[in-house]
């Protein structure tokens, strides 16, 4: 209380103008005076002093009556404050139970919402990491008449960066994969491909060395330079300091190190761990040619259909999005008529960057919407806690309070030490729930990162003084204005009944009140309990869908020959060999290649399609995604074939070019898969491809995905150098997967494997999303019921104690204890029912929201609420029955004494 | 715990109003410590207002806080030492204030308590 101490060294200085010593004597001389006449009159000394000391009164009083009259109003007003402080302190440790309890459920709800909280400011307001001001930070992209959002070239970029006045600087940046070092000791990294300006635009520096500048743009292939992570330099490097000026090896290109970037920066893919990036003119190097079908680098870089760019920068102060929107439109209706692209009719759109096409932002946005009013939900069940507990203690100390007014006290300072009550519980609650939030946001952190390996992700999520500052506001806020409800009510106690210990407090509106208080928590716990369900069914039924293949006792190899400086025939001979090693180990039924594994979570990229004899729509957007495959790949995932066949050894570069197409692709060009064989289509600019095969339709990318036409090429006519060898046998996985390993490291020792794991371990990463909501939600629901729980507890154990007298007289008049438990089940049976039909008709309008993140459930899943109710129900009559059964298990006699 | 108020309602400013008008005009005739200023209200008002001194010492601080008064240690009559207080000009304008308020509220309170008197019939 060092506060008070020097409040009173305060008080002591500006006292100082009350001479005390003097006022003594004055004191002293006024009781000689008195005395005096009292002995002029006949009285003895002693009887005079005396009588002069009675008739003075209370010294002391008198003293600190004079001082206060020197002291300042306010310092006299924080005086009080504070000893309101220490009252209340005093007052709740005498409560142990109740205190704790209350910031125990203020602790839970101000900390889900400082979680929620957090993640939302670090993707709304902050999502980069290490740039100030990154949601500021409008991103351009094109889309196509269909809503299709696309990437643009680079040579589109230089144009828009060359012609546009709404933004200080465009720079433009592309996530992709690379493989860092050579042989077996090579892996897979996060880079971004970067315009020279990236760094200067985002402000970020170097740690060590240089960032990538401008000059590293001049030509294609002139500056083989890279620059790292920190995270990168530490764990790979060692923290080497003399890391500048060394080479390594990315996608078996050397590139010499020029700077390590901030350690604050992880890139500007949010969710990502970037660790590297690499100057754009340097991307064909590295063997990136963005679907171009030019071979030289300078073909590639200004080929405007090789797109792998989203430009994005800073606007101009003083433009507006929308005009800088209108601006680039204008630019790209000017780019498209000097220099048309065959396609379709497309805009260019500026959006701010939380709505990057494909980025982790617009993905999570939503979730988190959710989650938020999930978080506000909790903390409204903890604020109606707090009010029921409040209004509990009010009566017990009804008392106390009618003996202040009747001494005096006015109503508004009766509240105003109530209030500070209620603060004095809130700030340790809010302040437990921001450590709650501190240590439980690793926690979920280190969860995501474990579902996401062996791919590195990052959070940019940190406990903040904004997130404090939220979380002490909320706090604050809830206390005052629930607290208040129940001060203001106990306030108005009527003086003489309380004083009389009349049981019977006038107490309709109190009674309201608390009926009130049941029925929402019921009603709200309802809710999440609703939507913990959902989302805990969601989970349960994609770990059960079938995804259309089976994934399990299949491995999943991955490799690129690229990496060992194969050429297109060396590499073909290579895969041959590897299919026929890794056929003839013991145990395998079949082996095939992939150039994706389904259930990427990510879209590959799409490509353009021409169906035979189909004449599309204006403005129909014919792009599919595609996969390369060996032979044999229906057969080792188990993929069903709906007619025709899958691709065979013959299918090779020699022979007529052929295709399969999945089920939804037959049904929509021709109406079926037996009418698709035979029929004709073209992928990009290729040949004609004949369908062989319809297979049946998978779950590409997501298990919530919709159906989507998807096509198949043979990896014999579409040759790649990164491939995934899936192999398909008996016994254990782990042996499985080392036997194609085996098969790689034995036909080249040298050649890097990216991984090698059982492919059950992908379906995991896709379901990364729903995992983290759901266990969200499922702790919201919890957490939610718990808080409840508690409430309808305390308040009915309220009643019943307010009850015990009228208890004892039904017993002795003799009632049985059966009956009086029943009346009081039958009372909070019918308030649970209330609030649990208002629950209902909330859950069945807001679970529509939670649509877009449910999957194989309806938003009007039975089962789910069913489950809801059933608890919120068991919970009500659990917390009726306990304490109306103590109460009617009290001797009546003692009952009656009670009052 | 206190449960006064740090600041003055009305019904408070009236008494100490009041208790302040008395003592400065007491303080008129001349310097008087205070508890002669005690007695002179007392005997002025035939022993029916007895100032306690819980009340007047605060009184005097507040008087002599406002400049209103001045105090100095002296001598009374039988030799004693006492604190004199003596009214300022400032505290007799403040007294004339105070006595046109008293005799607007008195003359008030008369009316309400003897309507017939003042209307009386002249029209």
């Amino acid at each position: 209380m060092s506060i008070v101490t020097w409040l009173k060294g305060l008080m002591r200085r500006k006292r100082r103008r009350l001479d005390d010593e003097d006022f003594q004597e004055e004191i002293r001389a006024h009781l000689a005076i008195a005395a005096d006449e009292r002995m002029a009159d006949g009285a003895d000394r002693r009887t005079a002093e005396l009588a002069s000391l009675k008739e003075f009164g209370n010294v002391t009083l008198t003293t600190e009556a004079a001082r206060r009259v020197w002291t300042p109003w306010w310092i006299d007003a924080l005086h009080d404050q504070l000893s309101d402080v220490r009252y209340a302190i005093r007052a709740l440790r005498k409560n142990p139970v109740f205190s704790f309890t209350v910031i125990g459920v203020l602790t839970l709800g101000i900390g889900l919402n400082a979680a929620v909280f957090t993640m939302l400011k670090s993707i709304a307001l902050s999502p980069i990491a290490g740039v100030d001001g990154s949601a500021r930070l409008p991103v351009m992209f094109r889309e196509t008449s269909a809503g299709r959002q696309l990437p643009v070239s680079y040579a589109d970029y230089q144009y828009l960066r060359d012609h546009d006045r709404a933004f200080s600087g465009l720079f433009g940046s592309s996530v992709a994969t690379v493989n860092l070092g050579k042989g077996r000791g090579a892996r897979q990294i996060w880079s971004e491909i970067v315009t020279g300006n990236y760094f200067q635009i985002l402000s970020v520096r170097a740690e060590r060395g240089r960032t990538l500048m401008p000059s590293d743009e001049v030509a294609p292939g002139r500056h083989p330079v890279i620059v790292i992570s920190d995270g990168l330099w530490r764990r790979d490097f060692a923290s080497d300091p003399n890391i500048v000026g060394k080479t390594i090896d990315v996608n078996n290109y050397p590139l010499t190190i020029v700077g390590v970037a901030d350690s604050t920066f992880h890139g500007t893919t949010v969710v990502y761990d970037v660790e590297a990036y690499v100057p754009v003119m340097m991307a064909p190097q590295l063997g990136f040619s963005f679907g171009s079908r030019e071979t030289t680098p300078s073909g590639i870089l200004s080929d405007r259909r090789a797109a792998f760019f989203f430009p994005q920068g800073y606007l101009r102060p003083g433009t507006t999005l929308a005009s800088a929107a209108a601006q680039a439109d204008a630019l790209w209706a000017t780019l498209s008529r000097e220099r048309p692209l065959a396609d379709a009719a497309e805009r260019l759109r500026v959006v701010p960057f939380w709505q990057t096409p494909g980025g982790a932002p617009s993905i999570v946005l939503p979730t988190l919407g959710v989650l938020s009013a999930m978080g506000l939900l909790v903390l409204m069940i903890a604020c109606a806690n707090i009010a029921g507990l409040v209004l509990v203690r009010a009566l017990s100390r009804r008392g106390e309070i009618a003996v202040r007014m009747a001494l005096g006290a006015t109503r508004t300072r009766i509240v105003r030490l109530l209030i500070v009550e209620n603060l004095v519980l809130a700030v340790p609650g809010a302040l437990v729930g921001v450590l709650l939030a501190q240590y439980g946001i690793p926690l979920l952190v280190g969860y995501a990162e474990e579902l996401a390996a062996p791919q590195r992700v990052f959070f940019n999520i940190g406990v903040d003084g904004l997130v404090i500052g939220f979380a002490v506001l909320v706090a604050c806020v809830s206390a005052i204005v629930f607290g208040l409800i129940p001060a203001l009510q106990s306030s108005r106690v009527d003086l003489v009944s309380v004083i009389n210990e009349d049981a019977s407090p006038r107490g309709a509106a109190r009674g309201r009140l608390r009926a009130g208080l049941v029925v929402a928590q019921v009603a709200v716990s309802l809710l999440l309990l609703v939507g913990a369900g959902l989302a805990t069914r969601s989970v349960e039924a994609a770990r059960l869908a079938n995804p259309g293949f089976d994934a399990s006792q299949v491995t999943s190899i991955g490799v690129d020959v690229k990496q060992n400086a194969y050429d297109e025939s060396r590499g073909r001979v290579f895969y041959r060999k590897l299919l026929d090693a890794a056929r003839a180990k013991p145990g395998i039924e079949s082996a095939t290649l992939a150039a994706y594994t389904p259930l990427g979570f990510l879209d590959t990229p799409a490509r353009r399609v021409i169906v035979e004899s189909y004449v599309p729509q204006r403005g129909e957007d014919l792009a599919f995604m595609s996969n390369t495959i060996g032979p044999d790949y229906f057969r080792t995932l188990r993929i069903n074939l709906a007619a025709g066949r899958g691709f065979e050894d013959r299918d090779d570069e020699t022979a007529a070019p052929v295709v399969i197409v999945n089920n939804t692709f037959a049904q929509r060009f021709w109406g079926g898969a037996p009418n698709a064989l035979g029929k004709r289509i073209r992928v990009a600019d290729g040949d004609w491809r004949t369908v062989i095969g319809v297979a049946a339709d998978v779950k590409y990318s997501r298990i919530n995905e919709s159906p989507r036409p998807y096509f198949y090429l043979p990896f014999l006519q579409s040759y790649r150098s990164g491939m995934i060898l899936h192999t398909r046998g008996t016994g254990s996985i782990d042996r499985l997967v080392d036997q194609a390993r085996a098969s790689v490291t034995a036909l080249d020792a040298d050649l890097p494997i990216l991984y090698a794991r059982p492919m059950a371990e992908q379906k995991r990463g896709a379901l990364l999303l729903f995992d983290l909501t759901a266990t969200m939600l499922f702790i919201f629901g919890i957490a939610g019921m718990a808080l409840a729980a508690l409430g309808t507890y305390g308040l009915v154990s309220y009643i019943v104690k307010q009850r015990t007298h009228e208890i004892g007289i039904r017993m002795a008049l003799g009632a049985s204890g059966r009956s009086v438990v029943f009346g009081f089940l039958k009372r909070g049976l019918t308030l649970g029912a209330i609030g649990a039909a208002l629950g209902m008709i909330a859950a069945l309008g807001a679970s529509r929201l939670l649509g877009s993140m449910l999957f194989g459930v309806s938003a009007t899943d039975v089962i789910s609420f069913a489950r809801a109710l059933a608890i919120v129900l068991g919970g009500v009559i659990v917390a009726t029955i306990v304490p109306a059964w103590r109460a009617a298990r009290t001797n009546p006699l003692s009952a009656l004494r009670h009052q | 715990m206190t449960l006064h108020s740090s600041r003055p309602d009305a019904r408070t400013d009236l008494l100490h109003g009041t208790l302040d008008m008395l003592i400065l005009r007491t303080l008129q005739w001349g310097p008087q410590h205070g508890y002669a200023i005690g007695q002179t209200i007392r005997t002025q008002s035939s022993d029916v207002l007895q100032v306690e001194a819980g009340s007047l010492y605060p009184a005097l601080q507040r008087l002599a806080k406002k400049g209103w008064v001045t105090a100095k240690w002296g001598q009374t009559e039988a030799n004693q030492r006492a604190k004199f207080y003596r009214i300022t000009p400032d505290g007799k304008k403040q007294l004339l204030r105070e006595e046109s308020r008293w005799t607007e509220l008195v003359n008030a309170i008369g009316r309400v308590m003897k309507p017939a008197a003042a209307p009386g019939g002249e029209e």
